[in-house]
């Protein structure tokens, strides 16, 4: 789907009123700088000829020009401060769409092309960040200096069209010609700087997490001078790319001042012959020396050119895979029924399961570690493909995206978010009750827990749900998935981190909670709480 | 991180810090300033023959009495502005370069300090902050001085001097301009300090405001799979958009305050031009009302003053603009402070290890405290024969690490312990270590293959030896199947609990020292492949002196000597 890509074109069209409104507010605040210093150099050389003629110093006309300066004088300060305000608002709205707009695809992604690493998706927050520079020192500084270069030219032109080529001679490489020609190589630069700054940042991590074996293995040393090649590696390629800058700034006060010498050159004949007024040529000039501060900013421009580019292409990977929206697989109202069939599953060598699983029953997967209990779990709940054979539900095949609302699923690893206790309880079903929370909240038995929390329920959980402890944390989870009643319930190891009096508790409950359903928990043991009944089966897995 | 308090108050301030830091490289700072200042030098000569060649041409123009000047005095003139105006790029691109060159140099030098810090046993137990906390504050606390040397050191003091130059040239054309701008001047640092003070400190709150919303971010996309299994992702969006919309208002009511403090800076300088020229503009017209026709500022001075008033402000300005680098860099450098200051305590012993391999170690009212006083380990006695083995179990708390991190040289002890009948104290701390090997529950692999994780341990170690390691430790169907390129992922995803604990256990082999310290390294695995591991560590300790410390005492039958932490006798349990 290459039309939601993120195109940069296109970051400004989201909020197009304000990124208008801001442009023209910088535009407006430019021109007032740029007339404030010509009307004052205009003015001043206007009355020293008039001051020189006898007559001429009471029959000047000083209010207008006065008040122009003092309006523009004004207006550039009224409009830099409006035109800061109102850029910044729409840089921060650009990126609260932007990260709407990102998470909304990685929402639609299949489970399996979900990032994998930490370090992926930090980048792709940081990325976000860099799409900004693009309206902010691209778009913006260009459009402004283009713009005000065609008004300098049209004045000059105006006035005499000898000033025009001479201005046009500076004017044209330091605004257009130079940045051009060097901007390539500058935006190249800048595109490779995540790359080179990700190699130094992984590199360090990982120096880091095992900073105490290396240590000890003496080894800490020698991948400190690796890391020092890396860093210094990285600083040079940023010192190229200011350096790239300051060259470029450099040549464009040569152009622009040979620009300006050519004015001076070009104007003294003119001057001679009464075809240039003086306090014009003054005008010219000063605006001439403004403009200085207008196309300076274009010099860093292919940089952030660069390095939202870099950002941009980093992020529309992500729209690889295809969207998921399956319909939830119909149960036709049919007693509940999961049959394996020959099937295969992945780090599981080469053993078959055979089973036919019904509303009541409870499987417990025993095998010592490595056998693949955890991947016939992630297959049952349709995350990885069977190798071989046929998994039904219902006499159905189906993947993940199809068993929704069916079927909750416990991995080892499962996610808290940096929520509230509630709001963690309430992700995917926000109109349960309070009351619902705390039933679930007893199952687990956390409820006295909860009711010890000052804040109860609004209890925030940190990142990584670092405020509660393993065993909590993992309850809560299960709590979560008691809540939506789903008929199939798929536990991996619901009792490490508890005591057995505990997980004996919280089984039990489990199992009177999913007693129409199904229940299948993988455990190196048929767990305490779990009833040997002859609904009770169990698959022990060899290697 | 928090930081204690009490520590951050011993600590020099940052600024001074920040001073410290900049004096290797203070040659190249003043050259940039000097070069600054001579750029600001050839501005005023620039602006001092422009005036004069314009005041020419408007005398040759309006009044027949005047005597032009000759031709080669305006060459001259033109030749002249022309080098102003050509060298004083170069003067800027040396500026620049230099403060770069200063800036990556204090930065490099900077990290290369923090890292060696961080080589010592003791620094590595101090800081408890996670990996990547510690790879942001090595990282980006460090590059966060980049502004703040590149550009705010030298335009600090160009702020004071610039204007200072450019009030002695213009004083005397005309009294009345310079004090129009001196005036205003000081207005302007006073404005700077009391706006710039609360833009600071609320744009600080401002970044750990986008570092809040981008947590939530990372916080849901991690969790992406789960919120999918939950069907929660629309209220997860709502969440960010919520966040972003928060952010969004509160960072504006912050830079509303913020860019007032450039406001007013902007208002001053145009204001003062303004000012100017009008002042200038009525008196060349002789219609000032206290200097009748007469004329205070002839023309040549007028337009000089007039070309100068600008650049009076623009340091000022640049500055303003800067301001935030200075907060930023002191907030760093107050991020790094514990990690450059952390000297504490530190194993200080120098002699070589005596006696026979693998050694016996002994203890004899052994006791640890921690900085606050409390008591972390009491140890009546202890005596670890050579090539024994000792299991050391306990409630938390009881100091089972402490023990370890002890003979590690990372903390310091009361009372005696002997290692061959020697002081540990008295140790050289790097050979000591390079006879041991230490396996905790922190991770021990890189992204790589495996044949790069194994000789992270031993780099020597031949593909013969690596393979007859993992062979030792269960491993060798793994190996005959993926081969030892077999990639490993980050923190070694892709293998089981049990069989990352092989490897570790290869690790060991591979090196193959004659003391073992082990951690707890089966605490986070299932009671089987725990029990597994535990019977093979008999195998490969024979021959070694090792110490265990473990929760569960299954699978370890075997070991000669166990110690109850909180109880006080070691008893030899095959005596």
């Amino acid at each position: 789907m290459p039309d939601t890509d993120i195109r940069l074109r296109q970051l400004l069209s989201s909020r197009k009123g304000a990124w208008g409104l801001s442009l023209l507010l910088g535009w407006i605040t430019l021109i007032a700088v740029l007339g404030l210093l010509a009307i004052s150099g205009w003015f001043i050389t206007a009355s020293a000829a008039a001051g020189l003629l006898v007559a001429g110093a009471y029959s000047f006309d000083f209010f207008r020009p006065a008040a122009l300066i003092r309006l523009a004088a004004i207006t550039r300060t009224a409009g830099r401060y409006a035109e800061r305000l109102s850029s910044h608002n729409a840089v921060l709205a650009l990126l609260q769409d932007l990260r709407c707009r990102v998470f909304a695809r990685l929402a639609q992604r299949p489970p399996h092309a979900q990032l994998s690493s930490a370090r992926q998706q930090h980048r792709l927050v940081a990325d976000i960040d860099l799409l900004d520079r693009f309206p902010l020192s691209v778009i913006a500084p260009w459009l402004w200096a283009s713009s005000i270069v065609v008004l300098l030219l049209m004045f000059y032109y105006w006035l005499a069209p000898a000033l025009f080529y001479a201005a046009l001679a500076g004017l044209l490489p330091g605004w257009l010609l130079l940045p051009l020609l060097t901007g390539q190589a500058a935006a190249r630069l800048a595109r490779m700087d995540a790359d080179k700054a990700e190699e130094r940042r992984v590199f360090l991590l990982h120096s880091l997490q095992l900073r105490i074996p290396l240590v000890i293995w003496q080894q800490w040393q020698s991948r400190q001078q690796d890391f020092a090649k890396l860093d210094h590696d990285y600083l040079q390629h940023q010192a190229r790319q200011t350096t790239a800058s300051s060259r470029l700034l450099l040549w464009q006060h040569w152009a622009l001042a040979a620009g300006f010498l050519l004015m001076l050159w070009a104007a003294q004949p003119l001057l001679l012959q009464h075809q240039l007024e003086l306090p014009w040529l003054v005008a010219a000039l000063l605006a001439y020396l403004g403009f200085y501060e207008i196309v300076a900013p274009l010099t860093a421009s292919f940089i952030a050119l660069g390095l939202s580019q870099a950002a941009r292409d980093r992020i529309n990977p992500l729209n690889q895979g295809e969207a998921v929206h399956t319909a939830p697989l119909p149960l036709h109202n049919r007693p509940l029924q999961l049959q394996l069939h020959d099937l295969q599953v992945a780090n599981a060598g080469t053993q078959r399961f055979n089973l036919d699983l019904q509303a009541g029953d409870i499987l417990v997967i025993t095998g010592p570690s490595g056998v693949g209990k955890t991947s016939l779990l992630e297959t049952l709940a349709g995350y990885m493909p069977p190798l071989q054979g046929q998994l039904l539900l219902n006499s159905q095949q189906y993947e993940h995206s199809s068993l929704n609302g069916h079927l909750g699923y416990l991995p080892q690893q499962f996610d808290l978010f940096n929520l509230s206790l509630a709001q963690n309880l309430r992700l995917g079903i926000p109109d349960t009750s309070d009351a619902q929370l705390w039933q679930a909240l007893q199952q687990v038995a956390l409820a006295d827990w909860a009711r010890q929390q000052p804040l109860q329920l609004d209890t925030p959980l940190g990142e990584h749900a670092v405020a509660v402890s393993g065993g909590q944390a993992r309850r809560i989870a299960l709590a979560r998935l008691l809540l939506r009643q789903q008929p199939i319930l798929l536990l991996d190891e619901p009792s490490a981190g508890l005591d057995s009096a505990t997980a004996g508790l919280v089984l039990q409950a489990v199992c009177q909670h999913q007693r129409k359903g199904i229940l299948i928990v993988v455990s190196h043991d048929i767990p305490a709480g779990i009833k040997r009944t002859n609904r009770v089966r169990q698959l022990s897995m060899q290697n | 991180m928090p930081v204690k308090t009490a520590t951050r108050n011993n600590l020099p301030s940052a600024a001074r810090q920040l001073r410290q830091l900049q004096a290797p490289q203070q040659g190249r700072l003043r050259l940039a300033l000097l070069l600054a200042l001579g750029n600001t030098a050839l501005l005023i000569g620039q602006y001092g023959l422009l005036a004069w060649l314009l005041n020419q041409w408007l005398q040759t123009s309006i009044n027949d009495a005047f005597i032009p000047t000759a031709p080669r005095a305006l060459y001259f003139v033109f030749i002249a502005l022309a080098a102003c105006m050509l060298l004083r790029p170069v003067l800027h691109y040396g500026r620049e370069r230099l403060c770069v060159q200063a800036s990556l140099e204090i930065r490099r030098q900077l990290r290369d300090r923090v890292l060696q810090k961080l080589a010592r046993p003791a620094a590595q137990l101090a800081h408890s902050d996670s990996d990547g906390a510690l790879t942001s504050r090595v990282l980006d606390q460090v590059d966060a001085l980049d502004g703040y040397l590149q550009r705010y050191v030298v335009q600090a003091q160009l702020a004071v001097l610039i204007p200072l130059m450019l009030l002695v040239v213009t004083t005397p054309f005309s009294g009345l301009a310079a004090l129009l701008l001196l005036l205003t001047a000081p207005l302007v640092p006073l404005f700077m300090i009391i706006l710039g003070k609360a833009a600071s400190a609320s744009s600080r709150k401002q970044l750990q405001a986008l570092s809040r919303l981008g947590g939530r971010f990372l916080d849901l996309v991690r969790g992406m799979r789960t919120l999918q299994h939950l069907q929660a992702t629309e209220q997860a969006q709502e969440q960010i958009a919520q966040a972003a919309e928060g952010y969004r208002q509160r960072t504006m009511a912050v830079l509303r305050l913020a860019f007032l403090s450039s406001a007013v800076l902007e208002f001053f300088a145009a204001l003062s031009i303004a000012l100017v020229a009008v002042y200038l503009g009525l008196g060349l017209l002789g219609i000032l009302p206290w200097a009748k026709a007469s004329i205070p500022v002839p023309y040549t001075g007028a337009l000089f003053i007039l070309l100068l008033a600008p650049e009076f402000y623009a340091p000022l300005r640049q500055l303003g603009n800067d301001y935030h680098a200075k907060a930023d860099a002191e907030a760093a450098m107050q991020e790094l402070a514990p990690l450059l200051q952390d000297e504490g305590w530190q194993h200080q012993g120098t002699e070589p290890l005596p006696g026979t391999l693998p050694v016996s170690i002994q203890a004899c009212d052994l006791s640890v405290q921690s900085t606050d006083g409390r008591s972390r380990l009491q140890l009546p006695s202890l005596h670890l024969q050579a090539g024994h083995s000792l299991l050391i179990q306990g409630a938390s708390g009881a100091g089972k690490s402490t023990l370890l991190q002890v003979l590690l040289g990372a903390l310091p002890h009361q009372g005696q312990l002997l290692v061959n009948g020697h002081a540990f104290a008295r140790l050289e701390l790097n050979g000591w270590l390079n006879g041991l090997d230490y396996l905790a529950q922190q991770p021990r692999f890189i992204e790589g293959s495996l044949a790069d994780n194994l000789r992270l341990a031993a780099p020597q170690a031949s593909e013969a030896r690596m393979q007859a390691a993992m062979a030792q430790v269960g491993l060798a169907d793994l190996v005959q199947q993926r081969g030892l390129d077999w990639p490993l992922a980050e923190r070694g995803a892709g293998m089981s609990g049990g069989q990352l604990s092989r490897v570790a256990l290869a690790q060991l082999l591979l090196r193959d020292r004659p003391l073992w310290l082990l951690d707890e390294p089966t605490a986070h695995l299932d009671p089987d492949s725990r029990r597994q591991i535990h019977q093979l560590l008999h195998q490969l300790s024979h021959g070694r002196s090792l110490i265990l410390v473990s929760h569960s005492s299954a699978g370890l039958d075997w070991v000669d000597q166990r110690l109850q932490l909180g109880a006080p006798q070691t008893e030899n349990s095959h005596a």
